[in-house]
């Protein structure tokens, strides 16, 4: 019960558990499941930290939307930045200074103590050339680290999953949703959508036949796993045009049952900490927190705050979002630190664009290009990285950026996921010394 | 390519194909009679429907919500505010769950089964979200605009769209000021309405934004041009020079041989299969673009050779939407209304008037991971038994941030699949006892649950209202009950629609023949379940 789940491959898990075991998932209809999960008052718990697995943890936090930069790390010592917002601005007696040019918005306050206390670093001015101002182009650039004017299929973390994982099963990458991010698009393993899990199964006091047959309908069959030799292994993506759409069924199918077990498994000895924020965020990085501590062998964690598109009237919309960021994340870096796990894990925030210098007529800003990126671990190099793009020189309208998003991305592959980044993101890219 | 399908190729199983990509399937009476009649017939019949008789749902009168908008307005005290506030909440989200059920009743019951399929595509298409428009008034005219050109002209839908109150709001066109134009109604237009990313230049989204400019909501929320609020300035849009206005610029977008192809590539993708070759969505759109006719174009692909090819069969994934809709017209199932419908589609991942932004919803295989498809899998065991009414939630006091068009997932105004819950996932095991309860409970806030711990959730746990069971008597006779296999032939020609798989039917056989004989009608419901719970049933 308390064990920790073993890394199986999906075969192993096959061999050993489907035939014996796993029939006996003739459990109850989902809503009962609910219930008895809702009413768990008398079950006892205790989390358990995971010991045996240190392998490092990536926790991706994106910011959909594109969030307005300016207002987050403010340039508050540049008079342009007043010039240009007239009536958005954060009053310069308001910003918490960082290094005498920009500091943080005020409602971001709990990331200024991470900050101080060396568990944040914040890399400025990041973008890629040639950006592109379209919500949906600009975010598959940011999840497939592709040029502006390149098609890639598959996501930058799927070619890590592809590279670094083969053999694991689909519990390797996490998102919390019901949508898997193209990030996580991959040759072979997807990772595991969750949302409210309950288990995938015939969902009845069934007889052995129905759920055999059920199993069989939907490829988890030990025959299958036998007799296809290595086609587990080789299940493809989504986006991969040779699984038709009924093997693409069964795969998925295959997954969720083997995924939602073993995280049922972790949430069964885990509990929610009280210090996270009752909010969206607070609620998706609690739930990671505790899947991390349960000892889920998850090497990325996905998760996203929506909300970031300020065309009107944004001032009071995105100070909130900012401040729900600032507590998730502080509450996130306090359970896993006094959990004595915070080292092993590094969040990494990104959003599809910053946004344009100058206001809008209906107080909010456009589509712009590049943005502060923020970065917290238990060992991350803190400090201020990159350099503030000018406010003077822009290109139309927008900032340009000091910072190609992919020397982030390669320093993540390089010194945290110990993965080689040149090969994932196709080319050499000069990393930042934050790890 | 678009060579018609000979007449002999015209069967039950293709009628049935047409069935279920140009509507949401069909009883087996209704795929005979098609099958008879022949294929352009059926298609004239599809392209020609009768119109449906519908009742006016509620929310269909402007400034419904006005009394409720002025008090928050009135209110002088933050507790005031707050609490008109959540009663204002509540009414938008009554309203947004009324225009949900009607218009899935609607597509249920409908006589122009392509004709919803349409305004469904189009709603897709021109995707504008509840969780930014907070008026079911709105969303309901914007979707009865939809429905008037569906079929009609592009030309003349897009320009509609452009004047659409829902639309104005939710890309922030109706603020759009002169001296800062908004851009964003300018750049979706382009990009995601009618040319696609890459056959635009910014400059181009910024003189498009100018001529967007003026256009403002009444009191009676309709459109309202106002003239001394346009820049009727001159505008050089697309290396064309003139004081262009909305229409106008719309015109010329949809005269780049580009634009055609956009919407070609994407029809035939949502009826057809994923990735069409060059070839063919040129030859398609060649023919759309001589007079943007949709109507044309449907009766082209409709007739295809290519569309009843074997590429083709078993290439798309049923939306959410299709599986309720489809599984309530062929099989005969309950389908809920109100809440507990909004509920079932959130948790599927597809929501009417909330698609997750403005690019509304990818479609395909991403219909399917491994929590939609774990959550469609128990929706089948709940709807073949009867589907236990959701209790709704509460309002959250604070609302979220305001959500907006490109906030992706986890921007809703509205209760989101709750990680909340998960969090509060269990501890136990237990699956005894009274753990009867609603759906309802999980999607319930951290705030209500608290509010009714142990004793009422136990309650209301026992007093959850079953939709009746599917009727059995409807699928099959008492003679088919002594015969497993005849049985099996009747449901499963309403399930599958075609004529049998043979490896298929006999897996699903060997659970009918250990069936004690005649078949029950929970046997039966048994046997439906496991149908609705397979690979094969998701696609179409």
């Amino acid at each position: 019960m308390s064990q920790e789940p073993d890394l199986l491959t999906r075969r192993h898990f096959l061999r050993t558990s489907i035939l014996g075991a796993a029939l006996s998932w003739t459990v109850p209809v989902f809503v009962e499941r609910t219930f008895s999960l809702l009413n768990a008052e008398a079950a006892e718990s205790t989390t358990q930290i995971a010991t045996g697995k240190d392998h490092p943890i990536l926790v991706v936090l994106q910011l959909a939307g594109g969030n307005d930069g300016l207002n987050a790390l403010v340039p508050f010592a540049d008079d342009l930045y007043y010039r240009a917002r007239p009536t958005i601005n954060i009053p310069r007696d308001k910003v918490l200074s960082l290094d005498g040019y920009v500091g943080f918005n005020p409602r971001m306050a709990p990331l200024k103590n991470l900050f101080d206390q060396g568990r944040l670093a914040l890399i400025q001015g990041v973008g890629y050339p040639n950006p592109n101002r379209s919500h949906f182009r600009s975010t598959e650039i940011w999840q497939t680290a592709s040029d502006a004017d390149k098609y890639l299929k598959t996501g930058w973390i799927g070619r890590y999953f592809d590279n670094c994982c083969s053999g694991e099963d689909a519990t390797v990458g996490v998102t919390i949703g019901s949508q898997l991010p193209q990030t996580f698009t991959a040759e072979r393993s997807t990772g595991i959508a969750l949302t409210q899990s309950g288990k995938l199964g015939f969902g009845k006091e069934a007889d052995a036949s129905e759920q055999q047959v059920f199993n069989e309908l939907n490829g988890i069959t030990p025959e299958h796993d036998l007799n296809s030799g290595a086609s587990i292994g080789s299940i493809n993506g989504p986006n991969e045009p040779t699984l038709s759409t009924v093997e693409y069924l069964q795969r998925t199918a295959l997954d969720a049952q083997v995924g939602t077990d073993k995280i049922e498994a972790v949430l069964k000895r885990t509990k929610p900490e009280a210090i996270y924020p009752k909010t969206p965020l607070g609620n998706e990085l609690s739930l990671i927190a505790r899947l991390i501590s349960g000892g889920l062998p998850t090497r990325v964690y996905y998760a996203s705050q929506g909300g970031y598109d300020t065309h009107n009237a944004q001032e009071n919309s995105h100070n909130n979002l900012l401040g729900q960021l600032a507590d998730a994340l502080t509450a996130f870096s306090n359970d896993l630190t006094s959990k004595g796990i915070w080292d092993r894990v590094l969040v990494m925030t990104f959003s599809e664009f910053g946004r344009r210098v100058g206001e809008n007529a209906s107080k909010g800003t456009d589509h712009g290009t590049a943005a502060p990126m923020f970065i917290s671990g238990g060992t991350v190099k803190p400090g201020l990285y990159g350099k503030h793009p000018s406010l003077s020189q822009l290109d139309q309208g927008d900032l340009i950026h000091t910072v190609d998003f992919r020397s982030i991305y390669a320093t993540v592959l390089n010194r945290w996921m110990k993965a080689p980044a040149s090969k994932i993101l196709g080319r050499d890219f000069s990393p930042l010394s934050f790890v | 390519m678009f060579s018609p399908l000979s007449k002999d190729k015209w069967t039950y199983d293709t009628a049935a194909h047409l069935a279920a990509r140009a509507g949401f399937g069909e009883s087996p009476s209704q795929l005979e009679r098609w099958t008879k009649q022949g294929m352009e017939a059926t298609i004239q019949e599809l392209l020609h429907p009768d119109i449906d008789q519908t009742s006016l749902p509620k929310c269909a009168t402007p400034n419904q919500l006005a009394d409720l908008r002025a008090r928050v307005n009135q209110a002088t005290d933050s507790e005031g505010k707050k609490t008109a506030r959540r009663t204002l909440r509540a009414a938008e989200n009554q309203g947004f769950y009324e225009l949900i059920s009607c218009w899935t009743q609607r597509m249920l019951t409908t006589r122009a089964p392509l004709l919803e399929k349409l305004t469904l595509f189009w709603h897709g298409h021109f995707a504008t979200s509840a969780a930014k428009v907070r008026s079911p008034y709105k969303l309901w005219l914007q979707n009865e605009t939809l429905r008037r050109d569906a079929l009609g002209n592009f030309v003349t839908l897009t320009k509609a769209i452009s004047r659409d109150p829902a639309m104005m709001i939710y890309l922030d066109l109706a603020a759009s000021q002169v001296e800062h134009p908004n851009e964003n109604f300018a750049r979706e237009l382009m990009e995601l309405f009618t040319l696609g990313e890459g056959n635009y230049t910014e400059p181009d989204i910024k003189e498009s934004a100018r001529a967007f400019t003026g256009y403002r909501i009444d009191r009676f929320e309709q459109f309202r041009f106002a003239k001394n609020q346009c820049d009727a300035g001159s505008k050089t849009f697309m290396a064309q020079t003139g004081n262009w206005d909305g229409d106008e610029i719309i015109d010329i977008i949809l005269r780049q041989p580009v634009a055609a192809k956009f919407i070609c590539t994407k029809i035939w993708k949502y009826f057809a299969y994923e990735d069409p070759d060059s070839e063919l969505t040129d030859r398609l759109a060649e023919i759309f673009r001589q007079n943007y006719e949709i109507r044309q174009l449907l009766e082209t692909i409709f007739s295809s050779e290519e569309f009843y090819s074997q590429r083709a069969r078993d290439a798309i994934v049923k939306s959410p939407v299709q599986y309720i809709v489809e599984a309530g017209r062929t099989l005969g199932v309950s389908i809920p209304n109100g809440f507990t419908l909004f509920f079932v589609y959130q948790r599927m991942g597809q929501t009417p008037f909330y698609p997750p932004n403005v690019k509304g919803w990818d479609g395909g295989k991403s219909w399917i991971n491994t929590a939609t498809l774990t959550f469609r899998y128990q929706v089948a065991r709940e709807l073949v038994l009867g589907i236990r009414e959701v209790n709704q939630p509460h309002p959250t006091t604070t609302p979220q941030a305001s959500p907006s068009p490109s906030a992706l997932a986890s921007s809703s105004a509205q209760p989101s699949p709750s990680t909340q819950t998960l969090n509060t996932m269990a501890q136990t095991d237990n699956s005894s006892g009274q753990s009867r309860i609603s759906m309802a409970q999980t999607e319930n806030s951290m705030e209500q649950t608290q509010n009714t711990k142990g004793q009422s959730l136990k309650a209301m746990a026992q007093n959850a209202v079953r939709l009746p069971a599917l009727p059995i008597d409807n699928l099959v006779t008492t003679e088919d009950r002594a015969d497993p296999e005849a049985a099996l032939r009747r449901i499963y020609a309403r399930a599958f629609q075609t004529t049998p798989d043979p490896q298929l039917f006999s897996r699903i056989l060997t659970v009918a023949k250990e069936k004690p004989l005649p078949l029950s009608d929970d046997a039966v419901r048994d046997l439906v379940a496991l149908m609705m719970m397979t690979p094969n049933y998701q696609v179409c």
